[in-house]
């Protein structure tokens, strides 16, 4: 009685052949953004020739592996259909806190991953708080937490930057970045910058753990039908509060790597993480027809901004152009994810 | 049934004649004709599906007739969209109150929404104005809000009333009100009805389209059923709900019930218990058992206490009252996880909304509910995925285009067959399903019960549906819920046409001895 394959199902539920643009449109749509990278990478090295070589490749590696990192959390808070607005303050927090914390307090740079972490899962408690306690809609409730932890960093700093030998209550601060914290800003492992490093472990973690995992399949079960999978026994609270705390985490782990890189607490250093993070996550979406928030797809979109900006500016591109450039490649992106997909259904994103 | 012509001997407002619509290959209406009078409280009934949504949007200018015709007053009518009607002098009440109601702004506001759509010269709305316009609609309806309160603070009765008042402000002739109680309470539902007395006795005509059955008797001089897109009988004040019922249930029921396997009274163990159990609070307790080898159907009408009962045995809803008893051991599930775990699953309503993931493959859904089941180390294993998926297609005979193809590229009776055949994964020692066929084909159907019935001996099910025709199909005994009580139980063998109508309107029968 089983009825399996093409063969074998009623002619009316065997699958038609497809007219040619539809066709087009979906190999657009799988491969368009993976070769929109490949020709700007090959046009840009033929521009510049210093732009294709494994130096500047790490360069770039390095500019965007703080961004991927964090990235990497949004893509998971997205998965179940949120959304996480807050990791821009979360990173500028963390890096404050960590400064701070060796700065300040003169305690050691192991002390301050400690700290780090911690603040990192204070913003994302708060989150979970906002939108599982008190069922607020993510998308305002990270809004105002993201309002909160800038705030908050500018109030424990009294609104300035923290840096070794600053003036504290008349006198020169006691402690100073330790070495082995900026190592991780710095430091290499086998000739790879330690934050590029996080980023392909990170990457590879969240990869798994989205696409192989029970627990990343529940997340997108929420995300697909909250409904249906508190119906088949999915615990919808819980995941969701993983889900931020994941971000949050991800968000604090940037904000350390961040402030190694500093050496210094400067104020507002994550703010401009936010907009990049969600760009690349949401440009993800339109990596060989994921269709959904997705580890490799948000690797891609950093890469994908960070080699645009290299470039730009390689090619002596003013400054401020480049948010207009992430911006047309956001809006590029979406476009594809939105209106090229073949049959699509509807998609909501928050 | 001819009888002296009850009720008011009005002219007739609306005129019907022939109407049918098709939907590609679907046929809603078949050659509806029939005429409501001025100052007529007109009744409609019908099942699930048979034609009422249809039928209303026809006549409020959402949707033409396939061929027919409508007349108002003699007057043809050729509704190009809701505004005609409405112009014409057709108001809808319709069944989501919040349809009608524009949060954010006042109550006089509200009342005042036609002055808006209105073209003419241009005039500047000021408070006082609105305020004025506002008092002399809700005056008219004899309502007494406060004007000035956003609308989202006044509790669904009085949105109700804010909405019937704007329609009969433009002074319709046929007004027409779709299932206007049913988010109502026992008071506010009294006040409704006398609402639309007085509009009949200012020589209104008025449709009234409902499920509850009291109502209709207290209400109508007319009732007309519609099953399958035509219309089966007309009554005629004063009204049997048990008539009214059988004809909403068919002729071939009594085919059918005659036609049942005999399922002979069980004689396995008691497999699940629950004791005085009530469908909502204030409800009557029952309480209900199933043996070992028995499928239990429960069918009552739209708002019975179907669902509600299976939500709380599943864990969806709290326990209103009573306890529950799985194999002899006390069950009282706190979520649907909790549930699962104990061996209990349920088939919801809407298969659509409440267990369909967009996009989702096959396989995705058949192992969703037993993620834990088919991952070591949390990490999932594709071949056991793949193993389930084969073995739910096997045993339903899921025809489609294979186990990784999306869900939706399913007929509605496969994807049925996959929503169901999931949960017999798991060990499943009570199986909950919730109005399974809606918008499955026959075929599937079949292929569904047969499968149930394999395994009534190991699994305990529990069919709920608001057509007895299918819980007669599959069940040994049927329990029959009307307005959130028991009014009697039944072995399917003994279950009559006439019985089940009975019980269903509400007439009570003493619970036969186990």
């Amino acid at each position: 009685m089983t009825a399996i394959g093409k063969g074998t199902a009623p002619a009316a539920e065997r699958v038609p052949a497809r007219p040619l643009g539809e066709r087009a449109a979906r190999l657009g749509y799988r491969y368009g953004l993976v070769a929109v990278l490949a020709v700007m990478t090959v046009a840009f090295a033929a521009l510049r020739p210093a732009f294709g070589t494994w130096a500047n490749a790490l360069i770039v590696l390095q500019s965007v592996a703080i961004v991927a990192v964090v990235a990497l959390g949004v893509t998971v808070s997205m998965a179940t259909g949120g959304f996480d607005l807050s990791v821009g303050a979360n990173v500028s927090f963390v890096v404050m806190v960590t400064a701070l914390t060796m700065v300040r307090f003169n305690l050691t740079g192991g002390t301050a991953i400690l700290t780090g972490l911690l603040a990192g899962l204070l913003v994302a408690g708060a989150n979970v708080l906002l939108t599982v306690v008190c069922r607020v809609p993510d998308l305002v409730a990270t809004l105002g937490t993201m309002f909160l932890f800038q705030g908050l960093a500018l109030i424990i700093t009294s609104g300035e930057s923290v840096s070794a030998g600053m003036t504290v209550d008349g006198e020169p601060a006691p402690g100073r970045y330790t070495e082995g914290f900026l190592w991780l800003g710095s430091g290499t492992i086998a000739s790879v910058p330690v934050p590029v490093v996080v980023m392909l472990l990170f990457g590879a973690a969240v990869y798994v753990f989205l696409g192989h995992t029970r627990w990343g399949r529940a997340l997108y079960a929420i995300g697909g039908n909250a409904r249906a999978a508190r119906l088949a026994g999915i615990r919808v609270e819980r995941y969701r509060a993983l889900a931020y705390l994941i971000s949050g985490l991800c968000a604090a782990v940037g904000g350390i790597l961040l402030s190694a890189r500093l050496g210094r607490g400067d104020v507002g250093a994550g703010d401009p993480y936010l907009l990049q993070a969600v760009a690349a996550a949401l440009i993800g979406f339109a990596v060989l027809g994921a269709n959904r928030p997705n580890a490799l797809g948000t690797l891609v979109g950093a890469l994908f901004i960070g080699i645009m900006i290299n470039g730009l500016t390689m090619l002596n591109a003013p400054y401020y152009t480049q948010t207009f450039v992430q911006g047309a490649l956001l809006v590029g992106s979406l476009i594809m994810s939105y209106t090229l997909t073949p049959g699509r259904r509807e998609r909501h994103l928050t | 049934m001819a009888g002296p012509a009850a009720g008011p001997a009005g002219p007739p407002v609306v005129a019907v004649s022939g109407v049918s619509k098709r939907y590609g290959a679907t046929v809603a209406l078949r050659d509806v004709t029939l005429e409501i009078r001025a100052g007529e409280v007109f009744g409609l009934v019908g099942a699930n599906g048979a034609g009422k949504s249809t039928l209303i949007k026809v006549l409020s200018g959402v949707t033409r007739p396939t061929t027919g015709e409508l007349r108002l007053r003699g007057r043809r009518l050729d509704l190009a969209g809701p505004l005609d009607a409405r112009n014409a002098g057709i108001e809808t009440v319709h069944q989501n109150i919040d349809d009608g109601v524009v949060f954010g702004v006042s109550v006089a506001e509200n009342l005042t929404l036609d002055a808006l759509a209105r073209r003419g010269p241009g005039r500047f709305v000021t408070r006082a104005r609105t305020r004025a316009a506002a008092r002399a609609i809700a005056a008219a309806a004899g309502l007494d809000v406060p004007l000035d309160a956003p609308v989202e603070t006044l509790p669904a009765s009085l949105r109700q009333r804010i909405v019937l008042a704007r329609a009969l402000a433009r002074r319709p002739e046929l007004l027409i009100l779709d299932e206007p109680t049913s988010t109502l309470s026992a008071a506010e539902t009294e006040t409704l009805l006398a609402a639309v007395r007085r509009m009949a006795a200012d020589g209104i005509a008025v449709l009234y389209v409902s499920h509850r059955m009291s109502e209709i008797r207290e209400l109508c001089d007319r009732v007309a059923v519609l099953r399958d897109g035509v219309i089966r009988e007309t009554f005629t004040a004063p009204v049997d709900p048990a008539r009214v019922v059988a004809a909403m249930l068919g002729d071939d029921l009594a085919a059918r019930a005659a036609a049942v396997p005999g399922g002979g009274a069980a004689t396995g163990p008691v497999r699940f218990a629950a004791e005085g159990v009530r469908t909502r609070p204030g409800a009557e307790p029952f309480g209900l058992t199933v043996r070992a080898g028995e499928i239990l159907g429960v069918t009552g009408l739209v708002g019975a206490g179907k669902t509600e009962l299976l939500e709380q045995l599943y864990g969806v809803r709290p326990l209103v009252s009573g306890r529950l008893l799985l194999d002899g051991e006390p069950y009282r599930p706190r979520d649907p996880r909790h549930a699962i775990s104990a061996g209990v699953a349920l088939v919801a309503e809407e298969r659509a909304a409440q267990a369909m993931v967009p996009t989702w493959s096959v396989r995705a859904h058949v192992t969703l509910p037993h993620l834990a089941a088919h991952s070591r180390l949390g990490l999932l294993r594709r071949r056991s995925e793949a193993r389930a998926a084969a073995r739910v297609i096997g045993l339903f005979g899921v025809r489609g285009p294979g186990p990784d193809a999306p869900i939706e590229a399913l007929s509605g009776g496969n994807q049925q067959k996959v929503v169901v055949g999931r949960w017999l994964e798991g060990e499943v020692r009570l199986l909950l399903l919730d109005e399974p066929f809606r918008g499955v084909d026959v075929g599937a159907r079949a292929d569904i019960g047969r499968v149930l019935r394999e395994r009534a001996g190991r699994t305990a099910v529990i069919v709920a549906s608001s057509d007895p025709q299918e819980v007669l199909d599959l069940a040994d005994r049927v329990l029959v819920l009307h307005d959130g009580a028991l009014a009697g139980e039944l072995r399917a063998a003994e279950a009559t046409a006439e019985r089940l109508a009975a019980l269903m309107a509400g007439r009570r029968e003493p619970v036969e001895a186990r």
